[in-house]
């Protein structure tokens, strides 16, 4: 068994750099752009009216390169992250980020691309947009993605708006839309900026949703259901293609958050269940890196008969069924950037998508390929299942679920750890101690004190069991009196939230 | 089932886990948990690309990286929102590290303070610039801040005016000279409220937002919760924010909503906080971002002190660790979606952390001097450059209002056709050939030019030489 990570070791400190500078210090090298003395003396007034021009300057930090380098080292050293520690935040998968992705999406002239440049001097990169587009349909079985979405959460909005302006189009006025209680706070927050009035639905014992229970919100008035699936306790919804007859037999659709869809990529087509539309969380489920908090891409995809409502613009295949050989060197006009979709509810974004998540997602693919792809999901379908089960028997109550399988995630409550007085977030804050990121911690909502788990298909046997064996430290071994006080070997020690919404200082 | 380097269970792990589980195979693991629902077809894989092992992977982007305008050739003349400014090489450094790039969003604050500092620091420094109270840790880009921003405004006028946040009697007010883009992006958010989105017209000969027309439509009557205008706006042009304002404070229950797509303006120009903007929304990419085909980007939003429970997005706030330490958290999260679900301010989880965590390295190594330098370097350059083009009697001016770093031209008519009987497309087309990108064709005759400090005088000549041969050949 390897030993903990977490042990004691130097915590740099650092003051803000607003306290660091000295006056005339930077740390830019300005480029030379041949101006003339006279010209760079100048004053602004010489250019523009006086009226306009600002009189002191922002008070940035006067600092060198060195200072702002060492400064965000220091910083950087102060997060635990992917690279360092089991991260099984659970609905975040947070599976490794490859390296290989990293330097493809830096590549000197797909960095510095202008987003407006002429079609005709960028169809590589519009191709790649495009196969990567069916590839996507191909995993789904659904007919088109749009990659407008920033988000996950601006995935749903998007399917969302196309929901609405699909009945707008027909003359009907549907207000509602279903969620489960047990669904993303975006489902219903989303649904409320698309103009609908979500309605929660209670999840049955087995923590999935009930079709019988389903009927009884049945009305004209449903819109469709957004389902999250494998739902956020990590459990398949057994009745899904049920749920989705039942809204197709109404006219409704069937939205499903796309979050968990690691769980059955390679795997499970979301077009075998029923589905209308997904958002597939390429920052989740396709690797590329969560960044502290984004960016990330939502890329929504639909069934036939909503491909016109898609956000624009769009990458449109416009000339040559049979281009092999002749775009072999993109030499051809074979891709355009397009806005000729009949019912789109418009843009999302000022330019086509999140272009540098996109690259990498379709990088990771790439090096999957059709050998392993099947795999990623088999495997942390396999690794939550274990932890599932290891863990099982130390929380000992089964959680939502019977005795039955998880999907990619797993969720229990706090009565095992209640019994020797520990609460959820402290047993969060124990693990820290211990070298481990926690779970997701207090959702989904109606189980009391969720813990939930997120291993992912990156994570080997000897990481799991290391961490298994630190929960059961805690839940046997651990004392209230050690609980409340951690973490203790973090930079800083539990922090006072209520100060900082009581009195809030948002800047220097 | 294959060893593939991402996986770190191997064959024999993986046969114990199934022992464990006391599982046969994937297809009972799968056949249990899906029911009905089939595992997904070999020929369906199939038709999925080959694998390609990491050296023939990176040849095929470098393929692609090589097929496209190429750094060391272009120069870059476009703008349009986004804008060819220089990164330096220690924020791709700095960026390079995994404890910025991989974790999630900082949840559990004393393992984030990394983030939450520099996304503090980043806050400040942005405050600083735009001169508001407060600013959020990013939202995705400028478009959908600004719409997002303009929903927020609704909400105000509504809770101010005790009505319910209906809005079929509402108008929003956009100015002409707000990005194209921007507005529509307006449009998808605003479009399923009922408000209706009204147009102020742009003065002819200035190219800055129409005050007469700005006054008429305002004493039209009907409630006006917001009125947005950009700085500079798309033409480039500056506004006068000044004569606005009190227009639009008239009416207690309006915003005054400033957007930009180029806030490197704030570094020569007075800030929207200088004119009282209740708002500001805008796109923050021009800090140490790279255009990236125009995507991510870094949405800002920053807002009056007051106006800061109907703020979107995520906000870090500075605190005390149980030891009386310094320590950074998220703060009224009371605002957000996993806490308030349907009724949160916004939708927004996932932002553009990483992105203003550049911007903050990027402004820290700008400091106080080279940020105003480069923000002057870029109006001047814009300047030379505009003068040129003019000079040549190839062009002649759409506007004649201040500007930044961004300008508007049109293709100068030779008797009843334009130069060459080339349109501003065509034009661009050629000048891109010439590895010039010339700037965006805004209508059949005119083109929208930017400058900034990657686009040197030789490129600024290079400019002038090619866009004679091109319109005069």
């Amino acid at each position: 068994m390897p030993k903990f990570p977490g042990i004691k070791g130097i915590f740099l400190d650092e003051d803000p750099l607003m306290e660091q500078g000295s006056k005339g210090l930077k740390g830019i090298s300005i480029p030379d752009c041949g101006l003339k003395k006279s010209d760079l003396k100048k004053d602004e007034s010489a250019y523009i009216d006086a009226k306009y021009i600002r009189k002191s300057p922002p008070e940035l930090p006067e600092v060198s390169e060195p200072t702002v380098v060492r400064h965000f080292t220091r910083l950087s050293s102060w997060n635990m992250c992917v690279d360092t520690v089991f991260y099984p935040l659970g609905s975040c998968t947070m599976k490794y980020n490859p390296k290989i992705n990293e330097k493809i999406a830096s590549l000197e002239n797909i960095k510095n691309l202008h987003p407006l440049t002429p079609g005709s001097l960028i169809q590589p990169v519009l191709k790649m947009v495009y196969d990567f587009n069916e590839i996507l349909c191909r995993l789904t079985g659904l007919a088109e993605f749009s990659f407008a979405p920033q988000a996950g959460a601006a995935g749903e909005f998007a399917g969302l708006k196309i929901i609405k302006k699909y009945f707008d189009l027909k003359g009907e006025n549907r207000k509602t839309i279903l969620v489960p209680d047990s669904s993303h706070g975006t489902n219903p927050a989303s649904s409320v900026l698309a103009g609908f009035t979500p309605v929660e639905i209670k999840t049955g014992k087995a923590g999935t949703l009930d079709a019988g229970e389903l009927e009884k919100f049945v009305s004209k008035d449903v819109a469709g259901i957004m389902i999250t699936n494998p739902n956020t306790f990590g459990v398949f919804e057994k009745d899904i293609k049920k749920i989705a007859e039942i809204m197709h037999k109404n006219g409704s659709f069937i939205y499903m958050d796309g979050a968990n869809f690691n769980a059955f990529l390679g795997s499970a087509r979301v077009s075998d269940m029923g589905i209308d539309l997904i958002q597939l969380n390429l920052h989740k489920t396709f690797s590329t890196p969560h960044g502290g908090g984004g960016p990330g891409s939502g890329a929504l995809g639909v069934v036939e008969s909503l491909r016109e409502f898609l956000p624009v613009p769009y990458v449109k295949k416009v000339s040559g069924e049979n281009t092999a050989g002749a775009d072999k060197n993109f030499n051809r006009q074979v891709y355009e950037l397009a806005e000729d979709k009949n019912n789109t509810i418009g843009k999302m974004t000022p330019f086509l998508c999140n272009f540098a998540v996109v690259i990498r997602a379709y990088a990771y693919l790439l090096s999957l390929g059709r050998e392993n792809i099947a795999s990623v999901s088999e495997l942390a379908v396999l690794n939550a299942n274990y932890v599932k089960k290891k863990l099982g028997k130390i929380l000992s109550d089964p959680g939502p679920f019977e005795e039955g399988l998880c999907m990619h995630e797993c969720v229990f409550n706090d009565k095992a750890i209640e019994e020797n007085g520990i609460s959820t977030i402290e047993l969060a804050k124990l693990l820290i101690d211990y070298g481990f990121h926690p779970p997701t911690v207090y959702f989904p909502k109606n189980i009391r004190g969720a813990i939930m788990i997120e291993p992912t298909e990156t994570e080997s046997i000897r990481t799991l069991d290391n961490f298994i064996k630190a929960v059961k430290e805690i839940r046997f071994k651990t004392k209230k009196s050690k609980a409340v006080k951690s973490p203790q070997k973090t930079k800083v020690g539990r922090v006072n939230e209520v100060l900082a919404n009581k009195h809030p200082i948002f800047k220097y | 089932m294959n060893n593939f380097r991402y996986f770190p269970n191997s064959k024999k792990d993986i046969a114990k886990l199934y022992r464990i589980l006391g599982i046969k195979d994937k297809k009972e693991l799968f056949g249990k948990i899906l029911g009905g629902i089939p595992l997904m077809e070999a020929g369906i894989l199939k038709a999925l690309p080959e694998e390609m092992d990491e050296e023939a992977l990176y040849r095929f982007f470098l393929n692609i990286d090589s097929n496209i305008p190429a750094k060391n050739k272009t120069a870059v003349f476009a703008g349009g929102g986004i804008y060819n400014h220089f990164v330096p090489a220690a924020i791709d450094g700095l960026m390079s590290r995994s404890e910025f790039y991989t974790p999630y969003t900082p949840y559990q604050p004393e393992v984030s303070q990394g983030t939450l500092f520099a996304l503090f620091e980043f806050q400040s420094m942005i405050a600083e610039i735009l001169g508001m109270d407060v600013v959020n840790a990013s939202m995705y880009d400028g478009a959908e801040s600004l719409a997002e921003a303009v929903l927020a405004a609704m909400r105000l006028s509504s809770a101010n005016r005790d009505l319910p946040a209906g809005h079929k009697d509402d108008l929003i007010l956009i100015s002409e000279g707000v990005n194209p883009n921007y507005t529509s992006v307006i449009k998808t958010f605003a479009g399923g409220t009922g408000v209706k989105i009204g147009k102020i017209k742009l003065n002819g000969q200035t190219g800055q937002t129409d005050i007469e027309d700005l006054k008429q439509k305002l004493a039209n009557g009907g409630r006006v919760p917001a009125v947005v205008v950009q700085q500079p706006n798309y033409l480039g042009v500056i506004e006068d924010l000044e004569e606005i304002e009190p227009l639009i404070h008239s009416d207690s229950n309006s915003s005054f909503i400033v957007s930009s797509t180029e806030p490197y303006s704030f570094g020569v120009i007075n800030p929207p906080g200088f004119y009282n903007a209740d708002i500001f929304a805008g796109e923050g990419n021009s800090f140490g971002n790279y255009m990236n085909f125009g995507g991510p980007l870094l949405g800002l939003f920053a807002a009056k002190k007051e106006y800061v429970r109907q703020m979107p997005g995520r906000i870090v706030g500075k605190t005390k660790d149980g030891k009386d330490r310094d320590a950074y958290a998220f703060i009224l999260s009371t605002r957000e979606q996993h806490i308030r679900r349907g009724a949160a301010t916004s939708n927004i989880c996932t932002n553009s952390s990483l992105n203003a965590v550049r911007a903050a390295i990027y402004l820290s190594l700008c400091s106080k001097s080279g940020f105003k330098e480069i923000a002057s370097l870029n109006l001047k350059l814009a300047h030379i450059l505009r003068d040129r083009l003019l000079s040549s009697g190839l062009f002649e001016p759409l506007y004649e209002g201040d500007f930044f770093n961004e300008f508007s031209l049109k293709l100068k008519i030779k008797g009843n056709k334009h130069n060459n009987n080339i349109t501003a497309s065509e034009f661009i087309e050629k000048m891109a050939e010439r590895d010039i990108l010339a700037g965006i064709a805004i209508s059949e005759s005119a083109v929208l030019i930017s400058a900034t400090e990657n686009n040197g005088l030789s490129d600024i000549e290079k400019y002038a030489e090619n866009a004679k041969e091109v319109l005069n050949a």
